[in-house]
């Protein structure tokens, strides 16, 4: 039964981790919506959950919005201005490991939350002074303090989850909360300046402090909520479940590593190429600005709806490895349609979207099954820092590559990673696991056979 | 005269025929002619085949002007009357013999350089802005080429102010025009890196230095060819999905003087605001469409009159460079554009062996892989199925 929750859990992109809540009920006469056990209160908690990483979501993508006004007005190159999303990266390489062992060991789950969007805040509104007062390097260290905050958030955001949802609705929480990181994402794309340039630059600058502060509310308003519902529910303060150790690292299996590097690999061709796509769109393709970021913010408006439909397929079909293949390969069909053809973007890039719901939802659950549960937490939290760090390195490469070379040569680059390292990883994945008849590729029936065969 | 002599070139694939003896004349008018010493620059460049000649002759004797004549006889010769070409009637001045040898020939004229006030525009607008009163260029007084003549890179440069200069716009600045040819084909290492070859010869115009009369001043060229056949030859824009010699920039535009083999004018639509170019200083180049000018709207280039006699009909287009907002000519005080000026089949330019390599490597790798685990899945279906039980 347990195992069956975690296995529902993990399912699903982004959610590795499992909380220990007891379940007694509050007897006390509540309005619905003011009762912590009842599902109105946790649709209002949703909702503050939603929006606490609102901010987060929204301000990550504001440079990509901003390109053409940013190394117009500051003068710099696109290798520098690739730097504002490696500033990003960088310190997650490392926070990522430790959010969940600060937010377990030292802070506890609500004065963590607070504190990570407190960064995200007084990141975001030094990011927007340097817009205004057009200091590049203040930019950059408003970056860096973002990105002590947001992934830590992310974790954060998770473990919120699993501490009000676990055995409820996770599945679909955790899915709405994919969705809705999307959803921000596409939007902040879509608002970005037409022609007086300046004026909006502050504007859009603004926007994001105004959302950082909405996710700080949503912060204290939910450690007020767990707070209360503690005391009422009797519950126990949400944890991350393990205690995140170095040294488990070296217990990784073979095809654990390969996982992590499919992981990497994959994310390094989407993320870079979507922050440079729009002069790509503007100059290949002919597209207006308009157009060109409709169509960047392509990939996340259907991985919004895709990624929980995506979930449930994956979820009743298992065979996960076959999925992550077919993401892998149309992927590569999407960049080479991109790169060596003038055919209408859309279809390649909806493409790219639908490969990049798939390959969340069936990369990410398979560590579930090859890592023992006290160590999921580390497995998770090194998958997200390998993968900061290859997005920190591949975004400045990616800079110099378009300086230098152009866009064909970087569409090749990328081509290059995801055949190279992804498909070969597959394919090596493949030949790995059939001889020892591991569980990764089972279809859903032969787990529950397996399941059925043990408690026999 | 002033003669760097022949120089051996290879093989180039558009070549008319296989070796090519190149030399480059330089040549200035005899000071008597004149009574001051105004020197008048030509410069002839002439690429010789096995059974055929290409003729450049470049002069800043009225506009910036270039003859191209190609002729089916190695022999072919440039004869030069001085003093017909600097009388007011300069018909036959100029010419290549034996006459009857020549296959093409048209001129391009750059006329005038524009100015436009871009702050009163937005970015569509054509043209893109109010217009300045442009600058005449056959009113320039042009540097002595002999001192900016570079026998080694086969270069030459053409470097001019207005010769009346009331505003002193011009007081630290200068237009000027760098004629390269080449003996091989290649690329040059400063973007836009057109593919030349021995045919070819490229110009280089830039600005550098002279003060723009608004803040955010574009500037753009006016260029006039000589009008052949009763339609005015269209620019063509090609897009292509290769933007590794110049990156961000997919297009390119030719102008075809008639069907191939013809003379060809080809361009990147890009101009750079930095000497160092690159893609942050890159800046969108526009070209609008030939349309016929009568010959007396115009500067008139004696060069032109000389070899072709007097025109009614020229066509002419106008290059603007730069947008209203984006990298422009108020950054550094600094413009540059390059175009490619032939005869034959326009160069094309082709994926780089880097692109090819990686692609097969990329592609062949994993197919192989793919392909190896298909047949080692079928080997191990066979296998299990191959099983007898014991019973």
């Amino acid at each position: 039964m347990e195992e069956e929750e975690e296995e529902a859990q993990a399912l699903l992109a982004g959610g590795p981790h499992e909380a220990r809540s007891g379940a007694p009920a509050a007897s006390r006469a509540l309005s619905a919506v003011c009762d912590p056990s009842r599902l109105a209160h946790r649709l209002l908690v949703l909702l503050l959950m939603c929006l606490l990483g609102f901010g987060s979501y929204f301000c990550y993508d504001n440079p990509a919005a901003l390109q053409t006004q940013i190394q117009r007005d500051m003068q710099v190159n696109t290798t520098k201005f690739m730097l504002l999303y490696a500033w990003y990266s960088w310190p997650n390489v490392v926070l990522c490991f430790l959010g969940g062992f600060l937010i377990d060991r030292v802070f506890g789950i609500r004065w963590g939350t607070i504190i990570f969007t407190c960064f995200v805040c007084i990141g975001q509104v030094v990011f927007a002074l340097g817009g205004i007062f057009n200091a590049f390097w203040l930019m950059e260290v408003g970056r860096f303090v973002f990105g002590i905050g947001g992934e830590s958030l992310a974790v954060a955001q998770n473990t919120y989850a699993v501490s009000w949802f676990k055995g409820k609705e996770l599945n679909l929480v955790f899915g709405l909360q994919l969705s809705m990181a999307r959803i921000v994402s596409m939007v902040t794309r879509l608002m970005r300046p037409n022609s007086k340039q300046q004026v909006e630059l502050r504007v859009s600058l603004s926007w994001g402090g105004v959302t950082c502060i909405l996710s700080l509310i949503s912060a204290l308003a939910l450690a007020y909520l767990d707070q209360r519902a503690e005391r009422i529910l009797h519950k126990e303060q949400g944890k991350t479940g393990e205690v995140i150790k170095l040294t488990d690292i070296k217990d990784f299996s073979l095809p654990l590593w390969l996982i992590f590097i499919i992981c990497v690999c994959y994310y390094v061709v989407v993320f870079p190429f979507i922050g440079l796509g729009k002069v790509f769109f503007i100059q290949k393709f002919g597209f207006s600005s308009q157009e060109a970021s409709a169509i960047n913010s392509v990939v996340y408006v259907i991985s919004a709806p895709m990624s929980p439909l995506f979930g449930f397929m994956v979820d009743k079909t298992g065979k996960n490895i076959i999925w992550v293949l077919c993401a892998v390969a149309t992927t590569l069909v999407s960049h080479m349609m991109l790169a060596f053809t003038m055919w209408n973007p859309w279809i390649a890039m909806c493409l790219l979207g639908l490969s990049y719901s798939l390959l969340a939802c069936a990369l990410w659950p398979m560590v579930a099954y090859l890592v023992p549960e006290h160590q999921l937490g580390t497995a998770y939290g090194f998958m997200q820092s390998i993968q900061n760090l290859g997005l920190a390195i591949i975004s400045i490469i990616a800079g110099i590559i378009l300086d230098t070379r152009g866009y064909l040569v970087l569409e090749v680059f990328f081509i290059g990673c995801v055949s190279r390292d992804a498909l070969l990883s597959v394919v090596l994945l493949y030949l790995v696991i059939m001889p020892g008849g591991g569980n990764l590729n089972y279809s859903t029936r032969q787990r529950e056979e397996m399941k059925f065969s043990h408690t026999e | 005269m002033y003669s760097c002599g022949a120089l051996r070139r290879g093989w180039g694939h558009c070549a008319p025929s296989p070796i090519l003896f190149f030399s480059l004349l330089l040549s200035a008018a005899p000071f008597g002619l004149l009574g001051e010493e105004t020197r008048q620059n030509l410069l002839h460049i002439r690429a010789v085949g096995t059974n055929s000649t290409l003729h450049y002759v470049w002069s800043t004797l009225g506009p910036p002007t270039v003859v191209l004549v190609a002729t089916n006889t190695p022999h072919s010769v440039l004869s030069i009357n001085w003093t017909r070409l600097l009388s007011p009637e300069p018909d036959g001045g100029l010419m290549i013999l034996p006459k009857d040898s020549i296959q093409f020939s048209s001129a391009l004229i750059f006329t005038r350089l524009l100015e436009f006030d871009s702050a009163t525009s937005d970015a569509a607008a054509k043209p893109p802005g109010k217009p300045y009163p442009p600058y005449s260029l056959a009113e320039f007084s042009w540097n002595n080429i002999t001192d900016s003549l570079y026998p080694a890179t086969l270069s030459a440069t053409f470097q001019g102010h207005p010769k009346g200069d009331p505003t002193g716009a011009f007081a630290n600045g200068s237009l000027a025009f760098r004629v390269q040819a080449f003996a091989r084909s290649g690329r040059p290492d400063q973007p836009p890196r057109l593919l030349h070859t021995a045919d070819t010869c490229q110009l280089e115009v830039a600005l550098v230095g002279a003060s723009p009369r608004g803040n955010h001043s574009l500037f753009g060229i006016e260029v006039a060819t000589v009008g052949q056949s009763p339609d005015c030859p269209m620019i063509q824009e090609q897009h292509s999905i290769d933007d590794e010699y110049a990156p961000t920039v997919f297009q390119l535009y030719q102008l075809l003087w008639g069907s191939l083999p013809s003379g060809f004018a080809q361009w990147r639509p890009v101009a750079f605001s930095q000497e160092k170019a690159g893609r942050e200083s890159a800046l969108s180049c526009q070209a609008f469409p030939l349309h016929p000018t009568v010959a007396h709207s115009l500067p008139q280039s004696p060069v032109v009159q000389a070899f072709f006699g007097l025109q009614e009909k020229y066509c002419t287009f106008n290059l603007t460079f730069g947008a209203s907002t984006g990298p422009g000519y108020w950054d550094q005080h600094y413009l540059s554009w390059s175009m490619l000026l032939g005869v034959g089949l326009p160069p094309v330019d082709a994926l780089s062996p880097l692109i090819l390599g990686i692609m097969t490597v990329a592609l062949g790798i994993p197919g192989l892989m793919l392909l190896g685990a298909g047949l080692t899945l079928i080997l191990r279906c066979k296998h299990a199925s191959e099983y007898q039980s014991i019973n």
